[in-house]
Protein backbone atom coordinates (compact mmCIF):
# COMPACT_ATOMS: atom_id res chain seq x y z
CA UNK A 1 0.00 0.00 0.00
CA UNK A 2 2.85 2.32 0.95
CA UNK A 3 4.50 1.59 -2.37
CA UNK A 4 1.35 2.69 -4.21
CA UNK A 5 1.26 5.96 -2.29
CA UNK A 6 4.96 6.52 -2.96
CA UNK A 7 4.41 5.93 -6.67
CA UNK A 8 1.40 8.27 -6.80
CA UNK A 9 3.19 11.04 -4.90
CA UNK A 10 6.32 10.70 -7.02
CA UNK A 11 4.31 10.84 -10.22
CA UNK A 12 2.28 13.86 -9.08
CA UNK A 13 5.37 15.83 -8.07
CA UNK A 14 7.16 15.09 -11.32
CA UNK A 15 4.08 15.95 -13.40
CA UNK A 16 3.68 19.28 -11.62
CA UNK A 17 7.38 20.03 -11.99
CA UNK A 18 7.37 19.13 -15.68
CA UNK A 19 4.42 21.44 -16.35
CA UNK A 20 6.16 24.33 -14.60
CA UNK A 21 9.41 23.77 -16.50
CA UNK A 22 7.64 23.37 -19.84
CA UNK A 23 5.63 26.53 -19.26
CA UNK A 24 8.76 28.50 -18.42
CA UNK A 25 10.53 27.21 -21.51
CA UNK A 26 7.69 28.20 -23.79
CA UNK A 27 7.57 31.67 -22.28
CA UNK A 28 11.18 32.06 -23.43
CA UNK A 29 10.27 32.92 -27.02
CA UNK A 30 8.16 35.95 -27.75
CA UNK A 31 6.25 35.10 -30.91
CA UNK A 32 4.39 37.65 -32.93
CA UNK A 33 3.22 38.21 -36.46
CA UNK A 34 0.76 36.50 -38.75
CA UNK A 35 1.13 33.09 -37.20
CA UNK A 36 -2.09 31.24 -36.46
CA UNK A 37 -2.48 27.74 -35.10
CA UNK A 38 -2.89 25.21 -37.89
CA UNK A 39 -5.64 22.62 -37.83
CA UNK A 40 -4.32 19.40 -36.36
CA UNK A 41 -3.70 16.36 -38.52
CA UNK A 42 -6.57 13.96 -37.90
CA UNK A 43 -9.06 16.65 -36.96
CA UNK A 44 -12.33 16.94 -38.85
CA UNK A 45 -12.74 20.24 -40.67
CA UNK A 46 -16.10 21.84 -39.97
CA UNK A 47 -18.19 23.05 -42.88
CA UNK A 48 -17.35 26.58 -44.08
CA UNK A 49 -18.50 29.14 -46.61
CA UNK A 50 -16.61 30.78 -49.47
CA UNK A 51 -17.61 33.07 -52.32
CA UNK A 52 -17.28 31.88 -55.90
CA UNK A 53 -16.33 34.30 -58.67
CA UNK A 54 -19.97 35.17 -59.32
CA UNK A 55 -20.31 36.19 -55.68
CA UNK A 56 -22.45 33.16 -54.87
CA UNK A 57 -21.87 31.48 -51.54
CA UNK A 58 -20.43 27.96 -51.65
CA UNK A 59 -19.87 25.51 -48.82
CA UNK A 60 -17.28 22.82 -48.21
CA UNK A 61 -20.12 20.29 -48.30
CA UNK A 62 -21.02 21.36 -51.83
CA UNK A 63 -17.42 21.66 -53.08
CA UNK A 64 -15.93 18.48 -51.61
CA UNK A 65 -14.97 15.48 -53.68
CA UNK A 66 -16.45 12.04 -53.17
CA UNK A 67 -13.10 10.62 -52.10
CA UNK A 68 -11.31 13.71 -50.86
CA UNK A 69 -10.76 17.46 -51.18
CA UNK A 70 -7.58 19.42 -51.79
CA UNK A 71 -7.80 22.98 -50.47
CA UNK A 72 -4.96 25.13 -51.81
CA UNK A 73 -4.45 28.71 -50.65
CA UNK A 74 -3.20 30.66 -53.64
CA UNK A 75 -2.48 34.23 -54.63
CA UNK A 76 -2.68 36.18 -57.85
CA UNK A 77 0.62 37.93 -57.12
CA UNK A 78 2.91 35.48 -55.33
CA UNK A 79 5.75 34.34 -57.63
CA UNK A 80 5.93 30.98 -55.85
CA UNK A 81 2.25 30.35 -56.62
CA UNK A 82 2.90 31.40 -60.21
CA UNK A 83 5.52 28.65 -60.50
CA UNK A 84 3.03 26.10 -59.20
CA UNK A 85 -0.08 27.00 -61.24
CA UNK A 86 0.57 24.49 -64.00
CA UNK A 87 1.28 21.75 -61.46
CA UNK A 88 -1.92 22.52 -59.56
CA UNK A 89 -3.94 22.42 -62.79
CA UNK A 90 -2.47 19.03 -63.69
CA UNK A 91 -3.11 17.74 -60.19
CA UNK A 92 -6.78 18.80 -60.43
CA UNK A 93 -7.17 17.08 -63.81
CA UNK A 94 -5.36 13.90 -62.71
CA UNK A 95 -7.49 13.31 -59.63
CA UNK A 96 -10.91 14.60 -60.72
CA UNK A 97 -11.96 11.24 -62.16
CA UNK A 98 -10.81 9.55 -58.96
CA UNK A 99 -13.22 11.62 -56.89
CA UNK A 100 -10.80 14.18 -55.47
CA UNK A 101 -11.71 17.83 -56.00
CA UNK A 102 -9.13 20.61 -55.99
CA UNK A 103 -10.36 23.96 -54.67
CA UNK A 104 -8.24 27.11 -54.90
CA UNK A 105 -8.78 29.62 -52.10
CA UNK A 106 -7.71 33.24 -52.28
CA UNK A 107 -7.63 34.75 -48.78
CA UNK A 108 -5.48 37.78 -49.57
CA UNK A 109 -7.27 40.96 -48.54
CA UNK A 110 -5.02 42.81 -50.98
CA UNK A 111 -6.42 40.88 -53.98
CA UNK A 112 -9.97 41.60 -55.19
CA UNK A 113 -12.51 39.32 -56.80
CA UNK A 114 -11.68 40.99 -60.13
CA UNK A 115 -8.03 40.08 -59.57
CA UNK A 116 -9.09 36.48 -58.95
CA UNK A 117 -11.19 36.39 -62.12
CA UNK A 118 -8.33 37.84 -64.19
CA UNK A 119 -5.92 35.30 -62.66
CA UNK A 120 -8.25 32.40 -63.55
CA UNK A 121 -8.57 33.64 -67.12
CA UNK A 122 -4.85 34.32 -67.56
CA UNK A 123 -3.92 30.84 -66.33
CA UNK A 124 -6.84 28.98 -67.99
CA UNK A 125 -7.67 27.41 -64.66
CA UNK A 126 -10.07 24.49 -64.84
CA UNK A 127 -10.54 24.08 -61.08
CA UNK A 128 -12.72 26.43 -59.00
CA UNK A 129 -11.12 29.31 -57.11
CA UNK A 130 -13.01 30.81 -54.20
CA UNK A 131 -12.60 34.08 -52.38
CA UNK A 132 -12.19 33.84 -48.61
CA UNK A 133 -13.55 37.21 -47.52
CA UNK A 134 -12.17 38.31 -44.18
CA UNK A 135 -9.82 35.28 -44.30
CA UNK A 136 -12.27 33.33 -42.13
CA UNK A 137 -11.42 29.97 -43.66
CA UNK A 138 -7.69 30.76 -43.54
CA UNK A 139 -8.14 31.44 -39.82
CA UNK A 140 -10.20 28.27 -39.33
CA UNK A 141 -7.55 26.10 -40.96
CA UNK A 142 -4.56 28.11 -39.76
CA UNK A 143 -3.26 28.84 -43.26
CA UNK A 144 -0.47 31.39 -43.29
CA UNK A 145 1.22 31.28 -46.67
CA UNK A 146 0.67 30.66 -50.38
CA UNK A 147 0.78 28.07 -51.71
CA UNK A 148 -0.36 26.02 -48.73
CA UNK A 149 -2.34 22.79 -48.97
CA UNK A 150 -4.89 21.11 -46.72
CA UNK A 151 -5.96 17.68 -47.97
CA UNK A 152 -9.13 16.24 -46.47
CA UNK A 153 -10.29 12.67 -46.86
CA UNK A 154 -13.85 11.69 -47.81
CA UNK A 155 -15.03 12.39 -44.26
CA UNK A 156 -13.36 15.86 -44.19
CA UNK A 157 -10.64 14.66 -41.87
CA UNK A 158 -7.34 16.50 -42.37
CA UNK A 159 -4.79 13.92 -43.50
CA UNK A 160 -2.10 16.14 -45.05
CA UNK A 161 -1.01 19.75 -44.55
CA UNK A 162 1.77 21.74 -46.12
CA UNK A 163 3.52 21.96 -49.43
CA UNK A 164 2.70 20.57 -52.86
CA UNK A 165 6.20 19.20 -53.36
CA UNK A 166 9.73 20.03 -52.29
CA UNK A 167 10.76 22.63 -54.87
CA UNK A 168 9.27 25.48 -56.88
CA UNK A 169 11.69 24.61 -59.67
CA UNK A 170 9.98 21.54 -61.15
CA UNK A 171 13.27 20.10 -62.41
CA UNK A 172 14.44 19.77 -58.77
CA UNK A 173 11.35 18.01 -57.42
CA UNK A 174 12.16 14.73 -55.71
CA UNK A 175 9.33 14.59 -53.16
CA UNK A 176 5.70 14.73 -54.30
CA UNK A 177 4.27 14.99 -50.81
CA UNK A 178 0.72 15.98 -51.78
CA UNK A 179 0.34 13.33 -54.49
CA UNK A 180 1.78 10.72 -52.13
CA UNK A 181 -0.79 11.71 -49.50
CA UNK A 182 -3.69 11.55 -51.97
CA UNK A 183 -2.55 8.21 -53.40
CA UNK A 184 -2.18 6.71 -49.92
CA UNK A 185 -5.62 7.93 -48.87
CA UNK A 186 -7.29 6.63 -52.03
CA UNK A 187 -5.61 3.27 -51.41
CA UNK A 188 -6.92 3.21 -47.86
CA UNK A 189 -3.45 3.54 -46.39
CA UNK A 190 -2.18 6.02 -43.79
CA UNK A 191 -0.27 9.06 -45.03
CA UNK A 192 3.40 8.53 -44.22
CA UNK A 193 4.43 12.19 -44.23
CA UNK A 194 1.42 14.17 -43.02
CA UNK A 195 3.15 17.57 -42.83
CA UNK A 196 5.89 19.24 -44.85
CA UNK A 197 6.84 22.90 -45.17
CA UNK A 198 8.17 25.07 -47.96
CA UNK A 199 8.92 28.73 -48.42
CA UNK A 200 6.10 30.91 -49.69
CA UNK A 201 4.36 34.27 -49.49
CA UNK A 202 2.48 35.32 -46.37
CA UNK A 203 -1.31 35.55 -46.68
CA UNK A 204 -2.20 39.22 -46.51
CA UNK A 205 -4.94 39.14 -43.91
CA UNK A 206 -7.67 41.74 -43.45
CA UNK A 207 -6.62 44.10 -40.65
CA UNK B 1 17.34 2.27 -4.67
CA UNK B 2 14.04 0.45 -4.54
CA UNK B 3 12.23 3.75 -5.04
CA UNK B 4 14.02 4.40 -8.30
CA UNK B 5 11.39 2.35 -10.10
CA UNK B 6 8.69 4.75 -8.92
CA UNK B 7 10.68 7.79 -9.96
CA UNK B 8 11.32 6.66 -13.53
CA UNK B 9 7.97 7.68 -15.09
CA UNK B 10 8.18 11.10 -13.51
CA UNK B 11 11.77 11.63 -14.60
CA UNK B 12 10.84 10.68 -18.14
CA UNK B 13 8.10 13.29 -18.16
CA UNK B 14 10.50 15.86 -16.76
CA UNK B 15 13.01 15.09 -19.50
CA UNK B 16 10.31 15.52 -22.13
CA UNK B 17 9.32 18.87 -20.68
CA UNK B 18 12.89 20.11 -20.99
CA UNK B 19 12.79 20.15 -24.78
CA UNK B 20 13.55 23.70 -25.97
CA UNK B 21 10.83 26.24 -26.54
CA UNK B 22 9.41 26.14 -30.01
CA UNK B 23 9.40 22.38 -30.34
CA UNK B 24 6.45 20.97 -32.31
CA UNK B 25 3.26 20.25 -30.46
CA UNK B 26 2.16 17.83 -33.14
CA UNK B 27 3.54 14.92 -35.07
CA UNK B 28 6.34 15.64 -37.51
CA UNK B 29 8.38 13.55 -39.86
CA UNK B 30 11.34 11.75 -38.37
CA UNK B 31 13.80 13.81 -40.39
CA UNK B 32 12.18 17.04 -39.31
CA UNK B 33 12.17 15.98 -35.68
CA UNK B 34 15.81 15.03 -35.90
CA UNK B 35 16.69 18.32 -37.50
CA UNK B 36 14.88 20.17 -34.76
CA UNK B 37 16.39 18.21 -31.94
CA UNK B 38 19.16 20.65 -31.06
CA UNK B 39 18.40 24.24 -32.02
CA UNK B 40 20.64 25.49 -29.21
CA UNK B 41 24.23 24.89 -30.20
CA UNK B 42 27.33 26.03 -28.38
CA UNK B 43 30.83 26.39 -29.62
CA UNK B 44 33.77 28.55 -28.61
CA UNK B 45 33.39 32.18 -29.58
CA UNK B 46 36.86 32.21 -31.06
CA UNK B 47 35.87 29.80 -33.79
CA UNK B 48 32.99 32.04 -34.74
CA UNK B 49 35.37 34.57 -36.17
CA UNK B 50 37.21 32.02 -38.21
CA UNK B 51 34.10 30.32 -39.55
CA UNK B 52 33.69 30.47 -43.28
CA UNK B 53 30.29 29.28 -44.51
CA UNK B 54 31.61 29.31 -48.04
CA UNK B 55 34.00 26.50 -47.34
CA UNK B 56 33.21 23.56 -49.57
CA UNK B 57 30.89 24.95 -52.01
CA UNK B 58 29.68 28.15 -51.93
CA UNK B 59 29.54 30.89 -54.35
CA UNK B 60 30.45 34.44 -53.55
CA UNK B 61 29.50 37.49 -55.48
CA UNK B 62 30.95 40.87 -54.79
CA UNK B 63 29.37 43.89 -56.35
CA UNK B 64 30.88 47.32 -56.52
CA UNK B 65 34.53 48.02 -55.83
CA UNK B 66 35.90 46.07 -52.89
CA UNK B 67 37.19 48.19 -50.10
CA UNK B 68 35.79 51.46 -51.36
CA UNK B 69 33.56 53.46 -49.13
CA UNK B 70 30.78 55.92 -49.72
CA UNK B 71 28.65 58.27 -47.69
CA UNK B 72 25.13 57.19 -46.81
CA UNK B 73 22.27 59.67 -46.65
CA UNK B 74 22.94 60.33 -42.97
CA UNK B 75 26.64 60.78 -43.54
CA UNK B 76 27.60 57.39 -42.12
CA UNK B 77 30.43 55.63 -43.80
CA UNK B 78 29.53 52.31 -45.30
CA UNK B 79 31.35 50.01 -47.62
CA UNK B 80 29.86 49.79 -51.08
CA UNK B 81 30.41 46.06 -51.20
CA UNK B 82 27.34 43.82 -51.29
CA UNK B 83 28.46 40.25 -50.78
CA UNK B 84 25.97 37.43 -51.27
CA UNK B 85 27.19 34.04 -50.18
CA UNK B 86 25.45 30.85 -51.16
CA UNK B 87 24.97 28.47 -48.23
CA UNK B 88 23.64 24.97 -47.74
CA UNK B 89 21.92 23.44 -44.72
CA UNK B 90 25.15 22.71 -42.85
CA UNK B 91 26.42 26.25 -43.36
CA UNK B 92 23.05 27.56 -42.14
CA UNK B 93 23.38 25.56 -38.93
CA UNK B 94 26.90 26.92 -38.37
CA UNK B 95 25.70 30.47 -38.91
CA UNK B 96 23.23 30.06 -36.08
CA UNK B 97 25.82 28.85 -33.61
CA UNK B 98 26.70 31.22 -30.80
CA UNK B 99 29.84 31.27 -28.72
CA UNK B 100 30.07 30.42 -25.07
CA UNK B 101 32.57 33.07 -24.05
CA UNK B 102 31.99 36.60 -22.83
CA UNK B 103 32.35 37.94 -26.37
CA UNK B 104 29.43 35.85 -27.68
CA UNK B 105 26.95 38.04 -29.52
CA UNK B 106 23.16 38.04 -29.89
CA UNK B 107 22.03 37.26 -33.43
CA UNK B 108 19.20 38.63 -35.55
CA UNK B 109 18.33 36.54 -38.62
CA UNK B 110 15.98 37.71 -41.35
CA UNK B 111 14.70 35.34 -44.06
CA UNK B 112 13.56 37.17 -47.16
CA UNK B 113 13.36 37.17 -50.95
CA UNK B 114 13.36 39.87 -53.60
CA UNK B 115 9.99 38.57 -54.84
CA UNK B 116 8.42 39.07 -51.42
CA UNK B 117 6.85 42.52 -51.12
CA UNK B 118 6.75 42.79 -47.29
CA UNK B 119 10.36 41.57 -47.23
CA UNK B 120 11.40 44.44 -49.47
CA UNK B 121 9.34 46.89 -47.44
CA UNK B 122 10.93 45.98 -44.11
CA UNK B 123 14.51 45.72 -45.38
CA UNK B 124 15.44 49.41 -44.86
CA UNK B 125 14.44 49.02 -41.20
CA UNK B 126 16.74 46.04 -40.98
CA UNK B 127 19.62 48.08 -42.40
CA UNK B 128 18.92 50.79 -39.84
CA UNK B 129 18.77 48.29 -36.97
CA UNK B 130 22.10 46.84 -38.07
CA UNK B 131 23.62 50.30 -38.04
CA UNK B 132 22.03 51.40 -34.76
CA UNK B 133 22.90 48.25 -32.82
CA UNK B 134 26.43 47.71 -34.11
CA UNK B 135 27.77 49.31 -30.94
CA UNK B 136 25.52 47.13 -28.82
CA UNK B 137 27.19 43.99 -30.08
CA UNK B 138 24.29 42.69 -32.18
CA UNK B 139 25.08 40.50 -35.18
CA UNK B 140 22.55 40.82 -38.01
CA UNK B 141 22.43 38.48 -41.00
CA UNK B 142 20.01 38.16 -43.89
CA UNK B 143 19.23 34.93 -45.71
CA UNK B 144 17.66 35.16 -49.14
CA UNK B 145 15.39 32.45 -50.51
CA UNK B 146 15.70 33.68 -54.05
CA UNK B 147 16.59 31.29 -56.81
CA UNK B 148 20.37 30.63 -56.80
CA UNK B 149 20.48 31.83 -60.41
CA UNK B 150 19.75 35.32 -59.08
CA UNK B 151 22.74 35.49 -56.75
CA UNK B 152 24.64 37.63 -59.23
CA UNK B 153 21.74 39.79 -60.35
CA UNK B 154 18.50 40.52 -58.51
CA UNK B 155 19.69 39.90 -54.95
CA UNK B 156 22.84 42.10 -54.91
CA UNK B 157 21.01 44.72 -56.97
CA UNK B 158 18.34 45.02 -54.32
CA UNK B 159 20.89 45.07 -51.51
CA UNK B 160 22.70 47.88 -53.25
CA UNK B 161 19.44 49.80 -53.67
CA UNK B 162 18.72 49.66 -49.94
CA UNK B 163 22.36 50.37 -49.01
CA UNK B 164 22.78 47.04 -47.29
CA UNK B 165 26.47 46.68 -48.12
CA UNK B 166 27.37 46.27 -44.45
CA UNK B 167 24.77 43.61 -43.82
CA UNK B 168 26.06 40.04 -44.15
CA UNK B 169 23.93 38.49 -46.90
CA UNK B 170 23.46 34.81 -47.67
CA UNK B 171 21.37 32.85 -50.13
CA UNK B 172 20.10 29.50 -48.93
CA UNK B 173 20.17 26.79 -51.57
CA UNK B 174 18.52 23.58 -50.38
CA UNK B 175 16.65 20.88 -52.26
CA UNK B 176 14.33 20.16 -49.33
CA UNK B 177 13.28 23.34 -47.51
CA UNK B 178 11.30 21.38 -44.90
CA UNK B 179 14.49 20.34 -43.12
CA UNK B 180 15.88 23.88 -43.17
CA UNK B 181 12.62 25.36 -41.90
CA UNK B 182 12.46 22.85 -39.04
CA UNK B 183 16.08 23.49 -38.19
CA UNK B 184 15.24 27.14 -37.58
CA UNK B 185 11.90 26.65 -35.86
CA UNK B 186 9.58 23.62 -36.06
CA UNK B 187 6.62 25.95 -35.64
CA UNK B 188 7.60 28.06 -38.63
CA UNK B 189 5.95 26.89 -41.84
CA UNK B 190 8.06 28.84 -44.31
CA UNK B 191 6.07 32.04 -44.75
CA UNK B 192 8.23 35.03 -45.66
CA UNK B 193 9.47 37.32 -44.32
CA UNK B 194 10.48 35.67 -41.06
CA UNK B 195 12.70 37.15 -38.38
CA UNK B 196 14.35 35.35 -35.47
CA UNK B 197 16.34 36.79 -32.58
CA UNK B 198 18.76 34.71 -30.50
CA UNK B 199 20.46 35.81 -27.32
CA UNK B 200 24.22 35.42 -26.87
CA UNK B 201 23.79 31.87 -25.60
CA UNK B 202 21.99 30.85 -28.79
CA UNK B 203 18.52 30.67 -27.27
CA UNK B 204 15.76 31.96 -29.54
CA UNK B 205 14.03 34.81 -27.70
CA UNK B 206 11.85 36.40 -30.39
CA UNK B 207 10.31 35.35 -33.68
CA UNK B 208 8.02 36.97 -36.17
CA UNK B 209 6.50 35.92 -39.48
CA UNK B 210 5.26 38.60 -41.84
CA UNK B 211 6.49 42.19 -41.84
CA UNK B 212 7.93 42.98 -38.44
CA UNK B 213 6.96 45.92 -36.27
CA UNK B 214 10.16 47.91 -35.84
CA UNK B 215 9.34 49.09 -32.32
CA UNK B 216 8.46 45.58 -31.19
CA UNK B 217 11.64 44.15 -32.69
CA UNK B 218 13.85 46.87 -31.22
CA UNK B 219 12.31 46.30 -27.78
CA UNK B 220 13.22 42.62 -28.05
CA UNK B 221 16.76 43.47 -29.18
CA UNK B 222 17.18 45.92 -26.31
CA UNK B 223 16.60 43.09 -23.87
CA UNK B 224 19.47 40.98 -25.18
CA UNK B 225 22.04 43.60 -26.10
CA UNK B 226 24.27 45.80 -24.03
CA UNK B 227 26.37 48.81 -24.93
CA UNK B 228 30.05 48.03 -25.44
Amino acid sequence: MKKRYAFAISLSIMMALSLVVAGAARRGVAASGDKVAAAAIGSTIANFKLSDTSGKEQTLSALKGTNGTVLIFISTQCPVVRDYMERIGKLAADYKERGVNVIGINANASESMDDVKAHIAANNLTFPVMKDKGNKVADQLGAERTPEVFFLDAANKLVYHGRIDNHRNISLVNANDLRDAIDATLAGKPVVKAEASAFGCTIKRAS
Amino acid sequence: MRYSFYLLPGLAMLALSLTPAGQPQHARSASAAAAAAAPLIHRPAATLVAFNPLKGAAQEVVTGKTGQAHKTKKGETATRVAVVREIDLEALKKLLQRGTGTDARPLLVNFWATWCVPCREEFPDLVKINSDYAKRNLEVITISLDDPSEIKTTVPQFLREVRAGNLPAYLLNVIDPDIAINTIDPQWRGALPATFLYDASGQMVFKHTGRFDTRELRAAIDKVTTAR
